[in-house]
């Protein structure tokens, strides 16, 4: 039927830390141009699960593949290469660093430049350079930070930091777009502004799968959800469909 | 003014600061301080970029800084190879062994990288001192020749003056470019977090060998420049105190600031010359100022001092 | 065989001295996760407190003992006081520098005190060489074993029976938890100085009569015995143990069978060893990437 292959698959996807077994044979796939949304109680093992969709991990057993390509086991820098990219629960930029620079470096596997070819600076380089700025910038207007470039990332304001990350992982061009706890932290007015962007980012073409606890922009902004319980998969449906469900209500209030 | 117009400037007035201290300088003693302070700022450079940019700390340093003098001692004095061929051997034996150190020694972090680094230099040490056939051991290694360009003897105080800050220069226009390159961004990245790092797509443990090698093979150019100047070279130029004068120099100037490593370099330099009128205490007041600027200004004098500037200034306005 | 023993013997009295060294980095170590640059001066101040107290003014060799162990903890306690306590941003490179600077200062007093020569001290008793299969043990490295030993077990006792020992264990696993205990953890940390100083003083005080003493003998002393609290795994007691005596005995044996230019490479080469193979060292269980 479908000749084109799923953008992400997980097939029985397994991995134990000690005796805790976080995720118990995962299994499931998604088409391109969606909003996923991962929940489940605390300690079900979404992180665990992006850990290994990134590459952070490797898992015990089963296979994840992003466009029909195998990807358990690459090198994380190979996966962000073929199109994955992420952000972090408790926002992990780079301080020290410019705004702009953050984004640059997110755009790491997109670029070439090495350490002789900075020294020499051949036209090349400084040509790669300057397109490399343009990008950062437009992504920058993308989040509405266009004026903050130069500024010190580590001195923004929480709620721009976390714009900042989204940007910086943008910057790969990726074709998935991991977004840990987006909302975390964030007033209902970001929040809001958050959900537009989450939009706006599918928009762009990229799919993007989210792990938040706000269900409120969960069930808004997603097209299909995941639910996760201590390691297996629960339910997966439309975001009404999760809504009623009766194993995910029991997970929830703790009467399972 | 833009960022690297300053940072142009600010190039250009040391250039002629060097140009005009040259010219003016007749002192050979004043000249011989110069040159030695050119040198530490080359190794101050190189270990910055590691230290600083990248984050990572060593406390073996001094080895390369060693191989690079011994490689070119032995291979100018013992086999007659002239100091311009030598110098790419130098510097390539350096890198090589830092290469194959690094491999396994940057995998550490933290107090367990500055613990493997501190075990590489003792052995380079060891090795320096007690290899007797090759190294002359701990009595030394002597007439290593001086440098020479044609009919020009690069060996009279004020050439050799020129020669290494010429170099300096050099190295700092390729820091400053490898710092604001590709390359760079991510070696901050990996000091302001490595995770973040590793997960946009930063290969951390390529880019840090890589920083790692660069840094030795910066050292070993210092090592060259030193065994040429001064024609003697003996292991305890290389020990352990050696590896954390280093580390000092950049600690104290300022990490992850170019001028500051300079700064750091020149006051360790000058600060033995000038505690000689100590003579007994010497070492005494040298460990109390080490403590105290480290006590006062952790961030070092660079930071300490501009901050104190701006305090005074904030005090001024109000 | 004789020279097997022979070489045995002397790789277990130097065993004891860097067992005795790693403790006191272990023990600083698991209270303030600080690398003591300066450890090793303490044990070059224990040599030359002894060699003036008890070589110079003809103290009684137990109070010239127990006076320099107590002089040279006082050195760590203002130390503490004077240099670490004040550090506002407590960075482990400015840590570390700080302690270096302190090591040189150190140095540099004793230099000034005792003098650029070395001194030596006769054995702590007069009784003449044991023979054992043909090879010779000296009583001052039964003196050095027996207090190696003793003070290994007072100090497990010290901290599995007394209060304050397992309010410093509590402190060293975890200072803010040991606070909130009502664990008064900046006395621990000063304890910690002290009492490994104090250490270092006394690894100074038994070498002393089997060295030449002089103002710059702690240094090499001082890696040694952290590198065998490496071996061991640092913050561990038997494994501090454990690591000094097998870096005394593997060094002792390099000498003997390969080339005494070996003897000082010996520690740092089973250092990048056990850093590569097993950074938690051979009894170590923490976590190796920990700063």
């Amino acid at each position: 039927m479908k000749d084109k292959p799923a953008l992400l698959k997980l097939a029985s996807v397994s991995k134990a830390f000690g005796g805790v077994q976080a995720l118990d044979d995962i299994s499931f796939e998604f088409d391109a141009g969606l909003i996923m949304g991962l929940i489940g109680p605390n300690g079900a093992g979404k992180t665990t699960l992006f850990n290994v969709i990134t590459g952070a991990y490797v898992p015990d057993s089963g296979a994840v593949s992003l466009d029909g390509i195998p990807i358990q086991g690459r090198r994380i820098q190979d996966i962000v290469h073929l199109g994955i990219s992420r952000t972090f629960q408790n926002v992990e930029l780079f301080e020290s660093m410019s705004v702009i620079e953050n984004i640059m470096v997110g755009r790491h596997v997109r670029t070439r430049s090495g350490f002789w070819s900075a020294i020499t600076r051949v036209p090349a380089i400084r040509r790669e350079e300057k397109a490399l700025r343009e990008r950062a910038q437009e992504l920058l207007d993308f989040v509405g930070l266009a004026d903050q470039a130069d500024r010190r990332s580590g001195d923004l304001p929480f709620g721009w930091q976390r714009l900042l990350e989204i940007a910086r992982a943008l910057a790969s061009d990726p074709k998935l777009l991991l977004l840990d706890e987006p909302a975390a932290g964030l007033n209902a007015v970001e929040t809001g502004r958050l959900g537009e962007l989450i939009g706006n980012i599918r928009d762009l073409g990229v799919t993007v799968m989210l792990v938040e606890h706000d269900m409120a922009l969960t069930m808004s902004v997603c097209d299909q959800i995941i639910v996760l319980d201590q390691g297996c998969m629960l339910a997966e449906g439309l975001p009404r469909e999760i809504q009623s469900n009766a194993a995910v209500m029991a997970a929830y209030l703790g009467n399972g | 003014m833009t960022p690297s117009l300053k940072k142009g400037v600010a190039y250009a007035l040391a250039c002629s600061a060097i140009a005009g201290i040259g010219l003016a300088a007749t002192n050979p003693y004043h000249l011989q301080v110069m040159t030695f302070i050119g040198i530490n700022s080359l190794l101050a450079l190189g270990l910055n970029l590691l230290m600083g940019y990248a984050g990572q700390i060593s406390l073996g340093h001094a080895a390369f800084y060693g191989i690079g003098a011994y490689t070119t001692a032995i291979l100018t004095a013992t086999y007659g190879l002239s100091p311009w061929l030598s110098l790419p051997m130098a510097v390539a034996a350096a890198a090589l062994v830092a290469f194959l150190v690094g491999m396994p020694t940057l995998k550490l972090s933290g107090y367990y990288l500055g613990m493997g680094t501190l075990g590489f230099g003792m052995i380079a040490f060891i090795v320096f001192r007690e290899w007797d056939g090759v190294t002359g051991g701990a009595s030394g290694f002597v007439g290593i020749p001086p440098l020479a360009v044609g009919p020009l003897n690069l060996s009279s105080g004020r050439n050799y003056f020129y020669l290494v800050w010429g170099v300096l220069l050099v190295a700092i226009l390729v820091c400053r470019r490898i710092i604001d390159s590709r390359t760079g961004r991510a070696l901050r990245a990996i000091h302001d977090s490595e995770n973040a790092a590793r997960a946009v797509g930063v290969g951390t443990m390529h880019l840090k060998l890589q920083v790692f090698v660069f840094s030795a093979a910066v050292a070993a150019l210092a090592g060259f420049l030193y065994a040429h100047y001064v024609s003697f070279i003996s292991p305890g130029t290389f020990d352990f105190l050696m590896s954390v004068r280093m580390v000092t120099m950049v600690v104290i100037g300022g990490m992850a600031s170019i001028w500051g490593a300079i700064l750091g370099a020149s006051l360790l330099t000058l600060l033995p010359e000038w505690l000689h009128a100590f003579s007994d205490l010497e070492m005494v007041v040298y460990g109390l100022i080490m403590m105290g600027v480290m006590i006062v200004m952790p961030q070092g004098l660079t930071r300490g001092i501009l901050d104190l500037y701006e305090r005074a200034r904030e005090r001024h306005e109000r | 065989m004789e020279a097997f023993v022979q070489y045995l013997f002397s790789g277990l009295t130097n065993g004891a001295i860097y067992a005795v060294i790693a403790i006191g980095f272990s023990m600083l170590y698991s209270a303030t996760e600080l690398i003591n640059f300066a450890h090793g001066e303490f044990v070059m101040l224990g040599a030359l407190g002894l060699v003036t107290l008890w070589g110079g003014l003809h103290l009684p060799l137990p109070a010239a003992f127990a006076l320099t162990v107590a002089g040279a903890a006082l050195v760590g306690f203002l130390f503490e006081r004077t240099a670490i306590r004040t550090v506002k941003k407590p960075h482990p490179i400015v840590l570390v520098i700080i302690t270096v600077g302190a090591s040189i200062f150190l140095r540099g007093g004793a230099m000034m005190i005792w003098g650029k020569d070395a001194h030596s001290v006769p054995p702590f008793s007069g009784h003449p060489p044991i023979d054992v299969a043909g090879a010779k043990l000296l009583p001052q490295s039964i003196w050095i074993l027996v207090i190696a030993v003793v003070l290994a077990v007072g100090l497990f006792y010290f901290y599995r029976r007394t209060l304050t020992g397992k309010a410093m264990q509590a402190t060293a696993i975890n200072k803010w938890g040991a606070w909130l205990s009502g664990i008064p953890s900046e006395r621990m940390v000063l304890l910690a100085f002290v009492m490994s100083t104090g250490l270092g003083a006394t690894a100074g005080v038994i070498i002393a009569p089997i060295t030449m003493c002089s103002y710059d003998m702690g240094t090499m002393l001082g890696l040694k015995g952290f590198c065998a609290a490496m071996l061991g795994g640092i913050g561990s007691l038997w494994g501090a143990l454990a690591g000094g005596f097998t870096l005394g005995i593997v060094e002792a044996l390099a000498v003997g069978y390969v080339s005494s230019a070996a003897k000082d490479a010996v520690a740092f080469i089973l250092l990048l060893l056990i850093l590569y193979i097993k950074p938690s060292g051979l009894f170590g269980t923490a976590d190796a990437s920990r700063f």
